[in-house]
């Protein structure tokens, strides 16, 4: 490790030199790298970061100074991807320079430089409105199988928090992964380690410190896997100035709480319009309950979802009294404006800094303001209020509802399944703390088929069906039917859900239920008909029970033993019960057997009856824990082949013997 | 169609047609712009249980306003007069002020009716409606020594939640050529209250390369909710001195009540300018009309709201627009004449590039012999021209590296002989140049390719004749070749350019062909299976899949920069895709991939799990195997358009299933055969040797549609779903069948 070490220190003054007198050429510290002798990979591996180099300076006016060097070998044509060099751009962000190079196997070296590079605003992909934030890209030439590519980017910023973030993990093998900080004379650092033991720092020079890490393998992707940023081994680096004259990067989670509550301070303050308003809206409402709905319903129809995020605008929330005006506003603005609607009522509330992706933040993850992506608000109860299913039962603050003003089709006292039992930070009123979130009980979301259906001896299955949407199910229904631009497309929802199950349809009759009350499960009622649904076997009769809803999945149908272990979206509990009155002079002949499937994580039952001429079949999945360990993958298996089959089987009918 | 006098011009083109480079970063979520608000999802858990929209924090997709595009600021021409910069100038900006066309800063008076409506009786369901819509453009600033104007209006009736996202308005433009001015917007209540817009217009960049930077002037209205009326107008200021391509986009994303347009278009000498209606014109609308003030208008009413669905016929051809033609020297009018004018001109450049008889009669002799028969000849020759380094199919090459590579432009058919690379395009003529060479009475045509439009030439326009292909009189037969589409067999020719309008150059002026339709013999998909049934239900064995035709063709072309690796993963996954339930598949021998004769076939190994499902003391096996791609074809009852099938294919299944020892036949399904003509569907089990044999056959000749006939082709479909859901029963030997 010492002599790796020696050998990269040697090599960078050399490379700048290259670089200078020898413009075409790609520099030394790409040649270094690319004749390092490599490991075998195996044969999915689409490349090598060869080497990774990232060196902050950190100046004595808080504005940091940081190179980013890359270098890659691409062993396959999927890894041609790696032919682009990405930097970004914002207003306290920007580019100081950005150059890149390829070795090819054989011939000269290519380069290509700024002016080359395409610059595209972050709002075309990312879904803001406004941002000042733009990704430029540099293709480089040659970009094949066998050759090396790598890149340098000089970024210069003000952060506005000091710290920094280290990412040595890839989703390809890392050879070797470089971090060196320098801080002024005086100045102190505090490093954490995530998902990686800590490596030890060098000093190399004054008030320089270097971090290496060596051979890491890849994080290869795996279907309804944790995010990358729970599973990549991640540093991060807090800055610390001396004294108190200058702001310092988080040491705990109480500091972040901290920077978060400036950043809104003043913000929640109402105006006489909002006041107004929220008279209005709880002139005939009596409880705290009612007051919440009233605030909260406000919250999810008339303010109306725009984000524009300039510069800090990307943390800070707009004044309540703006987004009032506007009507408009990002998550932490309507956050900021249902918090002080709900202080118009006597009502606290407290941000919550959270991430979308349960897992992108674990318990033991040190604070960093780069960690989250969304703000929802907790809600202080009073005592005897606890009728809710989102309830955070806080030691000091008591009962909390946590409740996300942004999503527009998920009532109060409920929570989407990706926010359940996810870490974030509570904003408190001394500061804040990582705090886990509720998971709320399976039967919360969902789908409930009941169907009363009636079998010809022509094969033809007709009825109307049932079916109720809770929680999330519900709220991505109320999306997606919120999207059809048309009355005629109604159906088409309910079209494809069938043509999961069934071949030859006609839906007769169709209509939704509570598409605008989010407070009620939503709901289909429809009636079809299902001509030759019943197969004819000889003289016998083949239906399967099971008529329509899939459970099951090839998620784990493969050879290749998984890396990773399987995440749900969230608690769920399914149900389905169709009772088939079979045709006249037919009788059951066979039924296929019940299923008893129970995991710690997940359990499913079924079973197919007959009452007199009616065949009845029902069912239950339920989701119990929200992730799968790696070492119960093969039982999470188990369970998806057993619900397959079920979901095949087939009762028999025969022409009944009079 | 008028004309007039101005001086000498310039001319100044600028190809606008490079794909977008931009795409996101792999690791956007991990550095530092992350901010709150957004939803970077880079490393979300897949998709498969989030099937439905993501709640907010993502904002709204697709602003309407993106209905302007950028190919609309297409330069035709650049005009600089210097001398005459400055008085022109003045005499501009002065009749800039008095200009009627852009002064449209006041709102159209709004109804009763407007303010109150709730819903649009001719787009029920509609989330927004264009009440109405104005674009004015007026080309004739460019004489006064200014630039062209655009003045556009808009008033959008927001009638559900979802259409609220109307009120975020992005407005892009070009940098340099054009600029955006005196937006002014507001929003309307339903009890008639108005809201001027009075906040920020920002300006993002929404791609910047070199010395072009595409920007989008963007704003929010506020306070706009169910019921509101949102109104926005604004001008685009061209470039002094440019000529921009213009038209008319009549479709929208939404349905529009009332629309009108205008152009003023350039008319001095020597410009002229036509205009065309490709897809035709909603119903009821008059063609656009030239008044006495040469001002091209027209008016449209009841415009449907442009409807994306599977299987539609290109965009192109659906989308109503008028398209503006600006010629800087008289058009020729006559169909006949101007195609004989373009035979005349390309069968010039094709005779130029591929005349080298001496040097193709040398590169003959090293392929073929003088005792082959024609036919022969022709595959040889076709044969070997394929064997060249075909460039068009490489990844992209920049200039530098070209120049690195050492790969030169190929003058003519000598040179790209002797270099041995080309472009698609090259290689099929210096096919051409080898067939003349062998004595064959061979011709250049220019065809249409029918991916993007459907080729009118009463449309005359020589553009649209995109592709190139060989005609070869062989035995008194038309035989059409374009060995320069990499991997396309002999005798075959890409789906796009099949059953397409084309134009046969020669010295007299040339001559109409089409192209044949392959039909689905042609093109096939034969899977050929050997399989076990264990004792526990699952499916074992080996699997043959065979590819011809069109079908090799598509599967070649698209992995053909690939590795085996990839291509491995690429076959499995098909096959996975291909079986309506769970299974392992691993390829254990992979096809010829770089033949374009030998159909592309490939051997698996498979395991279907529980494939045999139980009923009690029997157990029921699903009769076809391979049938999931036809599981979720037109599931929907409502059609808007036609229905497109690219090239006509047949998929043949042949799969013998072994019975474990234990096991009997108790029945097999009846045999089916439905053939529509167009269509055909069959499906067969025989039992015997101690298994079942399998044969399943799809057959599709389609090519369009009507919409009218769609519910007979969802009919067919869903019978085939149906019958393939149809069992096999299995029950332990010696128990007595039920009968």
């Amino acid at each position: 490790m010492r002599m790796i070490r020696a050998a990269v220190l040697a090599w960078i003054p050399g490379a700048l030199f290259v670089a200078l007198s020898a413009r075409a050429d790609a520099p030394a510290w790409m040649h270094t790298a690319a004749s390092m002798p490599l490991p075998t990979y195996d044969e999915k591996t689409k490349a090598v970061l060869l080497y990774s180099e990232d060196i902050t300076t950190v100046l004595s006016d808080g504005k940091t100074k940081a190179i980013e060097r890359r270098v890659y070998k691409i062993l396959r044509p999927e890894g041609r991807e790696y032919g682009e060099a990405y930097a970004y751009v914002g207003q306290d962000f920007r580019v100081g320079s950005m150059r890149a190079w390829c070795i090819p196997k054989q011939g000269k070296d290519y380069e290509v430089k700024d002016k080359e590079a395409i610059e595209r605003s972050l709002s075309v992909s990312g879904g803001e409105l406004v941002t000042d934030v733009r990704v430029r890209m540099l293709r480089i030439p040659a970009a094949e199988p066998g050759n090396v590519v790598g890149y340098e980017i000089e970024y210069q910023s003000r952060p506005y928090v000091l710290e920094d973030w280290w990412w040595i993990q890839r989703e390809i093998p890392v050879k070797q992964a470089r971090y060196t900080l320098q801080l002024p004379a005086g100045w102190e650092y505090k490093a954490a380690w995530i998902n990686h033991s800590a490596a030890d720092a060098s000093a190399t020079g004054s008030n320089q410190w270097s971090w290496v890490v060596n051979d890491l393998p890849a994080i290869r992707e795996e279907r309804r896997m944790p995010p990358f940023r729970g599973l990549a081994a991640q540093m991060i680096v807090s800055f610390l100035a001396p004294g108190s004259a200058q702001r310092s990067g988080f040491l705990t989670w109480n500091d972040m709480g901290k920077w978060q509550a400036g950043l809104a301070s003043g913000r929640r303050e109402p105006t006489p319009q909002v006041s107004q308003k929220v008279a209005e809206l709880i002139k005939d409402q009596t409880t705290p309950q009612q007051k919440i709905a009233a605030i909260a319903n406000f919250m999810q129809k008339d303010i109306r979802y725009v984000a524009i995020e300039l510069g800090i605008g990307g943390w800070q929330p707009h004044s309540a009294a703006d987004v009032f005006a506007h009507r408009y506003g990002d998550c932490k603005d309507k956050a900021t404006l249902m918090s002080a609607m709900l202080k118009q009522v006597g009502i606290d509330s407290y941000y919550v800094v959270i991430n979308t992706h349960r897992g992108a933040v674990g318990a033991e993850t040190p604070p960093m303001m780069f960690l989250f992506n969304h703000v929802i608000l907790a809600i202080r109860l009073p005592e005897q209020m606890h009728d809710y299913q989102a309830l955070l039962n806080h030691p000091k603050l008591g009962m909390l509802l946590i409740f996300d003003p942004t999503d527009e089709k998920t009532p109060v006292g409920q929570l989407r399944g990706e926010l359940q039992a996810n870490n974030a930070l509570l904003v408190t009123p001394d500061g804040g703390e990582l705090t886990q979130m509720p998971q709320l009980p399976a039967n919360s979301t969902g789908v409930s088929r009941s169907a009363k259906l009636t079998l010809d001896a022509q094969g033809t299955l007709r009825g109307e069906v049932n079916e109720i949407r809770r929680g999330d199910f519900a709220t991505y229904e109320r999306y997606a039917q919120l999207e059809v631009n048309s009355s005629k497309d109604l159906v088409k929802r309910i079209e494809q859900e069938i043509s999961h199950s069934i071949g030859m349809f006609q839906i007769t009759e169709a209509k939704m239920l509570n598409l605008n009350i989010n407070d009620l499960p939503f709901g289909y009622t429809y009636t079809f008909a299902a001509p030759a649904y019943a197969k004819p076997l000889g003289s016998l009769l083949a239906v399967r029970p099971r008529v329509m809803g899939v459970l099951s999945s090839d998620l784990l149908e493969s050879k290749e033993p998984r890396q990773h272990p399987v995440v749900f979206r969230g608690p769920e509990k399914d149900s389905d019960s169709f009772e088939i009155a079979l045709p006249a002079g037919y009788e059951v002949d066979d039924l296929p057997p019940p299923v008893n499937a129970d995991y710690s994580f997940a359990s499913y039952h079924s079973k197919t009856e007959v009452n007199g001429s009616t065949l009845k079949y029902t069912r239950t999945f339920e989701v119990k824990e929200l992730s799968v360990p790696v070492s119960k993958v093969e039982d999470l298996k188990k369970l998806y082949r057993v619900i397959a089959g079920d979901e095949r089987n087939t009762a028999v009918l025969k022409p009944a013997v009079h | 169609m008028l004309t007039s006098r101005t001086g000498p011009l310039t001319r100044k083109a600028i190809d606008y047609s490079g794909e977008s480079l931009y795409r996101a970063t792999r690791y956007f979520t991990q550095v530092s712009c992350q901010t709150m608000g957004r939803d970077p999802s880079n490393s979300q858990p897949d998709a498969e249980h989030f099937p439905r929209r993501h709640p907010r924090c993502s904002p709204p997709k697709g602003f309407y306003a993106r209905f302007l595009r950028f190919c609309n600021m297409e330069v035709i021409v650049y005009f600089r007069r210097p001398v005459l910069l400055v008085p022109m100038l003045l005499i501009g900006a002065l009749l800039w002020l008095t200009q009627p066309i852009a002064a449209g800063d006041e709102w159209k008076p709004i109804t009763p009716e407007e303010l109150k409506m709730t819903s649009m009786p001719e787009a029920p369901g509609a989330a927004a409606v264009f009440l109405y819509r104005e674009v004015n453009r007026n080309d004739m600033g460019i004489q006064r020594g200014r630039g062209a104007t655009e003045y556009n209006y808009f008033r959008i009736k927001v009638l559900t939640e979802e259409g609220r996202k109307s009120a975020n308005v992005e407005i892009p433009f070009l940098k340099m050529r054009t600029s955006v001015s005196g937006i002014r917007a507001r929003t309307i209540h339903p009890d008639g209250t108005i809201a001027n817009f009075d906040g920020k217009v920002y300006e993002q960049t929404v791609e910047k390369t070199q010395g072009v930077k595409y920007l989008a002037k963007t704003f929010t209205l506020p306070d706009v909710q169910v019921g509101s009326i949102i109104e926005y107008h604004y001008n685009i200021d061209f470039e002094d001195y440019y000529l921009f391509r213009s038209y008319w986009v009549v479709s929208a994303e939404l349905f529009t009540k009332r629309a009108v347009f205008s152009l003023k278009p350039y008319d001095r000498y020597p410009w002229t300018v036509q205009w065309s209606w490709p897809a035709g014109l909603p119903k009821g609308t008059e063609p656009p009309k030239e008044g006495p003030d040469r001002i091209v208008r027209m008016a449209s009413e009841n415009i449907p709201a442009f409807v994306v669905e599977d299987h539609m016929p290109p965009r192109n051809e659906l989308e109503f627009r008028v398209v503006f033609t600006y010629h800087d020297e008289v058009p020729e009018m006559n169909v006949e004449k101007y195609w004989k004018q373009f035979d005349k001109k390309k069968n010039g450049q094709v005779e130029a590039f591929t005349d080298k008889r001496r040097a193709m009669e040398e590169a003959l002799a090293s392929i073929v012999s003088p005792s082959d028969s024609p036919e022969l000849k022709l595959q040889k020759i076709y044969t070997r021209v394929q064997q060249i380094q075909n460039l068009s199919y490489l990844p992209r090459k920049s200039a530098e590296e070209r120049k690195h590579e050492d790969i030169k432009e190929n003058k003519d058919v000598e040179e790209l002989w002797k270099h041995q690379y080309g472009t698609g395009w090259d290689i099929t003529w210096l096919f051409l140049a080898l067939a003349r060479a062998a004595g064959m009475e061979a011709y250049p045509c220019l065809v249409s390719g029918r991916s993007e439009y459907f080729f009118h030439k009463e449309r005359v326009d020589g553009r649209e004749l995109d592709a190139n292909i060989v005609l070869v009189k062989l035995n008194g037969k038309d035989r059409y070749f374009d060995p320069g589409a990499a991997f396309t067999p002999f005798g075959l020719l890409p789906w796009m350019e099949t059953g397409v309008d084309g134009l046969r150059l020669d010295k007299d002026g040339g001559t109409w062909i089409q192209t044949p339709l392959p039909v689905s013999d042609e093109s096939k998909i034969l899977r050929k299976a050997d399989l076990k049934l264990t004792d526990e239900g699952d499916l074992e064995g080996k699997l043959t899949a065979s590819f011809t035709g069109l079908e090799g063709l598509w599967r070649r072309i698209d992995e053909r920069n690939q590795d085996d690796t990839e291509r491995k993963k690429f076959l499995e996954d098909q096959v996975k895709e291909s079986i309506p339930a769970g299974s392992e598949v691993e390829l254990t021998k992979q096809p010829e991939w770089n033949s374009s004769e030998s159909p592309l076939t490939a051997e698996f190994n498979i395991k279907v799990t529980g494939w045999a499902s139980a009923a009690g003391r029997r157990s029921l096996l699903p009769a076809a195997l391979f049938s999931a791609n036809e599981k979720h074809l037109f599931e929907h009852a409502n059609r808007v358009w036609p229905v497109y099938f690219r090239f006509a294919y047949k998929a043949t299944d042949d799969v013998n299933i072994q019975l474990p020892p234990a096991w009997q036949v108790e029945s097999v399904p009846k045999d089916e055969d439905k053939d529509l003509k167009g269509t055909e569907y069959s499906l067969k089990v025989e039992r015997g040797n101690g298994g079942i044999h399998i044969q399943r056959m799809l057959r599709s000749d389609l090519f369009m549609v009507p919409k009218d006939n769609y519910p007979v082709l969802r009919a067919f479909f869903q019978f085939v779903k149906s019958e393939d859901g149809q069992q096999v029963v299995l029950q332990p030997a010696g128990a007595t069948a039920n009968k």
